[in-house]
């Protein structure tokens, strides 16, 4: 063996540092507590759907026993004319991308605020964080019925932007907060070497490396914007939401029922369009020939007006004879001067087609303080015990009893679409599509058409909730079943068990804690939306625009109060669970 | 007391032939003392190169030279400023004439070749840049006359990932030279490049220094490249000097066997590392 070296054992230890006692695995506590939530979770659902009153069966003989009237009410729908439907697409449209590009545009600055390596210091990094917490936590309504106070009831364009843009920065700002983190610190400490200043080095590297999550995350938003803005149209934002509450309010199904499909349409399309954008961008590879029109137009530049640059040891100049310092019209720059040439383009003609009103805007800007204040103290009115609160108990068992049941028709749903559990890879493909498509449907429109047949009830809104959380329930599981290690299945397989066996024994057992944070997160996307029921008459919502309505401010904060902390609480669980997972 | 100590400094910082001074350098990160009491003197005008294993503090003792890290205790002195005790404008100042490069290149994959250079200036200008079109024509004429030097003029307008890692490589050179520094750091420039792209790459550095009277302190794994290359060859273990020769008067052999003091690992140290190798590397050696 190997004798000592005298400078060796002179020499200080300095890697003795570096590998610390190995942590003990975390204490099986916390696993029982997350399966303590998880059956609380179950036992709540249960409770929910037999206090709610939830019977399907007699919501199957309530549509059958109604048929004739569904039919003759519903059917054949009916379609505002032409100009008018495109007017309201437009606006829609409008609204929404206003709403997504206003929440990116500020999200950017608040997540690297919110991200530990861009912040300036720890205040600021606490304060970018509660405002992202809290824009998460309160739903979109809540944001409506604030700013309905703010700008005016009339200002419905308005209100919509601002309150979409709002709560999407809870998500977008999250989100972009993470990627920031995830970002290659390499060439950022590259430019601070060169004397970089913060803001340079932001930009220049950090900013430039996350432009493909900031397109992706707004295109994401941008399709639940469109799903949220139909609801918001119920307390006044203009466009197909308000068409659809206006056809409501005066009983004129056929024509609720065609704007239920063109919203419905339009869903499809925009989840349509970004996908393909997303892969777009994504299959932007540099060293492969690009393909179709761009290909083309490539091919064309190439062999007229691009001189592609031959020597490397002399720059290239041009015509002119100065040195070549701008990029020359090749595909790829025609495509980028494009993107942001349309990018612009919209948000101008966005800005013309909803008519926003800046004098309004510049105006309550000024008074914002003065209606803030209004808000406060809250005050129930002596009402809490026998009105708010069971009306917040609603709407959470609205969120558990659709989970329940949206769970139950997600796990076999998941598990067949999942390649690893499926029998064959055309039944995981059958069932990979039919996620896609739940995902595609707005539930919330599902919810209305419910409303219609059922009446307004709870049950419209936990089916419609429960319909909504089955494609992203499905897909979750489906994922974290693919992602499951397989060795383990080859090693109970190889014991002698069959598929079924494999399923429950190998794969469950290693996603359920997994399982577990996800189902969590589908509560509180739940808890949201049923708040959002509150326009069609259910749980605390409805008292939310009653409150609005009658202007009683104390209420109004009392209400958001108690939602917030629902959701907050939710977040707390949800996080604490996803610690242990991990 | 205190003024034998001022009058000390006052030779220490006015050494005009000196632009880097370490003085009792110790650096702790947590329990970790990455660098132990270093003193070293760096001469204008000289490639220095640092030799030592994984861990031995190389990276430390670079970054402490344009204040990406401050010393726990000592004084790190270069072309003039207090480096240990200056300000974020200051550094900024001090950053502009030293150039550095890493062994990962740093180079932001998705921005043009052309752009990356000219993040190098970013240091003289004041604001952010948005893109290649925000930045002044001279910066950007710069930027194409260093891609030239390093034979990359051909590749300016392509995005960085489209270039291999040798050419990599020779991008972040360019962005390091286009703040026409008096100091270039260079952190194992070659360690992740083939040997084509390494000879490439250290013959570039080379000529470089010399055409611009660059002071060069560059960390290296291989001896053959270090003997070739430097004027000086620095020693590091385990965070302390343990070798300081002049490169010219020493030969291959020499080297080998002054590196193999340095850097072959001992069987006390794989225990501490990774205890599942021990006894393998001992057999080599005895
Ligand atoms: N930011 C840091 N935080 C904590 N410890 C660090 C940090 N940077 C370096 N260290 C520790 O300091 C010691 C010296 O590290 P350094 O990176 O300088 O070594 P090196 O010689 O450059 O090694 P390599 O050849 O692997 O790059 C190591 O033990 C390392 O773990
Ligand atoms: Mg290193």
């Amino acid at each position: 063996m190997a004798t000592l070296r005298p400078e060796a054992a002179e020499a200080p230890r300095s890697t003795s540092g570096r590998r610390p006692v190995p942590k003990r695995p975390t204490p099986s506590i916390h696993v029982i507590a997350v399966w303590g939530i998880f059956l609380t979770l179950i036992a709540g659902g249960v409770w929910s759907m037999f206090d709610l009153g939830i019977n399907l069966f007699d919501v199957l003989v309530n549509i059958i026993s109604g048929w004739d009237w569904i039919t003759e009410n519903l059917f054949p729908p009916q379609f505002p004319e032409a100009a008018r439907l495109v007017e309201l697409i437009l606006t829609t449209l409008g609204i929404v991308f206003l709403a997504t590009l206003f929440s990116v545009i500020t999200s950017v600055p608040i997540a690297i605020f919110a991200a530990v390596n861009t912040t300036t210091g720890a205040i600021s990094r606490q304060t970018a964080r509660i405002i992202i917490i809290f824009c998460r936590a309160a739903p979109d309504l809540v944001f409506a019925i604030i700013l309905i106070r703010v700008f005016g009831p009339a200002n419905g364009a308005l209100i919509g932007i601002v309150a979409m843009g709002l709560s999407s920065i809870g998500m977008v700002g999250k989100l972009l907060a993470d990627n920031i983190e995830d970002v290659d610190r390499g060439p950022s400490e590259a430019i601070r070497a060169a004397g970089g200043a913060r803001w340079q080095w932001i930009q220049s590297t950090v900013i430039l490396q996350i432009m493909p999550q900031i397109v992706a995350h707004g295109l994401h938003r941008m399709d639940i914007n469109l799903r949220n803005s139909v609801l918001l149209g119920f307390v006044g934002v203009p466009g197909l939401g308000q068409a659809l509450s206006n056809a409501m309010n005066t009983r004129q199904w056929d024509l609720v029922m065609g704007y239920t499909i063109v919203i419905t349409v339009l869903c499809i399309l925009m989840e349509l369009l970004s996908g393909a954008i997303r892969t777009q961008m994504m299959g932007r590879d540099s060293g492969g020939r690009r393909r179709g029109v761009l290909g083309l137009l490539e091919r064309i530049a190439q062999n007229s007006w691009v001189h592609a640059p031959t020597d490397p040891h002399t720059a290239q100049r041009t015509p002119k004879g100065r040195v070549r310092v701008a990029p020359q019209w090749d595909a790829g720059r025609i495509q980028r001067f494009f993107g942001w040439a349309a990018l612009i383009t919209l948000a101008f003609l966005a800005i013309y087609d909803v008519e926003l009103n800046w004098e309004v805007l510049m105006n309550t800007l000024g008074n914002f303080p003065d209606v803030v204040s209004r808000f406060f103290p809250p005050d129930d009115h002596g009402h809490y015990a026998s009105r708010y609160f069971p009306a917040l108990v609603e709407t959470l068992q609205i969120a558990m009893a659709s989970l329940l049941l949206g769970l139950f028709v997600a796990l076999p749903i998941g598990a067949f679409a999942a390649r690893n559990a499926a029998p064959t890879k055309n039944i995981a493909t059958f069932f990979r599509c039919l996620i896609v498509a739940c995902r595609a449907f707005p539930e919330l429109v599902l919810a209305i058409v419910l409303v219609v047949i059922l009446g307004f009830d709870a049950t419209a809104g936990v089916i419609a909730l429960a319909f909504g959380s089955i494609g992203l329930l499905a897909k979750l599981v489906a994922d974290s079943l693919e992602e499951s290690d397989t060795r383990v299945q080859d090693a109970v397989r190889a014991g002698g068990a069959d598929r079924v066996q494999t399923f429950f024994s190998a794969t469950v057992r290693q996603t359920a804690p997994a399982t577990v944070a996800h189902i969590l997160y589908q509560l509180d996307v739940n808890f949201r939306a049923a708040t959002l029921l509150g326009v069609l008459g259910l749980g605390i919502g409805f008292d939310l625009l009653q409150a609005s309505a009658r202007s009683r401010y104390e209420i109004l904060s009392l209400l958001i109060i108690n939602i917030l902390v629902v959701v907050i609480i939710l977040e707390l669980i949800s996080m604490y669970v996803r610690k242990v997972v991990r | 007391m205190a003024q034998s100590m001022t009058a000390e400094r006052a030779t220490f910082t006015g050494a005009e032939e000196r632009s880097i001074q370490l003085r009792n350098v110790t650096k702790q990160f947590d329990d970790v003392t990455a660098l132990n009491d270093i003193n070293i003197d760096f001469a204008p005008q000289k490639i220095n190169v640092l030799l030592g294993l994984s861990g031995s503090g190389k990276s430390t003792l670079l970054r402490h030279i344009n204040g990406l890290h401050k010393p726990t205790s000592g004084e790190v002195v270069t072309l003039g400023t207090e480096v240990h005790r200056a300000g974020a404008g200051k550094l900024r100042k001090l950053r502009r004439e030293v150039g550095m490069i890493f062994q990962h290149f740093h180079l932001v994959e998705s921005m043009s070749v052309l752009e990356n250079v000219c993040t190098g200036k970013l240091g003289s200008l004041a604001g952010p840049r948005l893109g290649l079109f925000m930045y002044p024509r001279e910066v950007k004429e710069q930027a194409m006359e260093q891609l030239a030097r390093v034979g990359l003029a051909d590749k300016a307008f392509q995005r960085a990932d489209a270039l291999s890692g040798g050419q990599m490589q020779r991008v972040a050179i360019a962005r390091a030279l286009i703040q026409e520094p008096k100091v270039l750091l260079a952190d194992e420039p070659v360690a992740a490049l083939d040997p084509v792209s390494s000879a490439t790459v250290m013959n570039l550095i080379g000529n470089i220094a010399k055409e611009d009277n660059l002071t060069v302190v560059c960390s290296l794994h291989q001896v053959e490249v270090a003997l070739e290359f430097s004027d000086r060859i620095i020693g590091l273990r385990g965070g302390q000097l343990v070798m300081d020769r002049d490169s010219h008067s020493l030969s291959l052999k020499e080297a080998h066997e002054i590196y193999n003091a340095v850097a072959v690992v001992t069987e006390e140290e794989i225990q501490e590392q990774a205890p599942e190798l021990a006894g393998i590397a001992g057999e080599q050696h005895s």
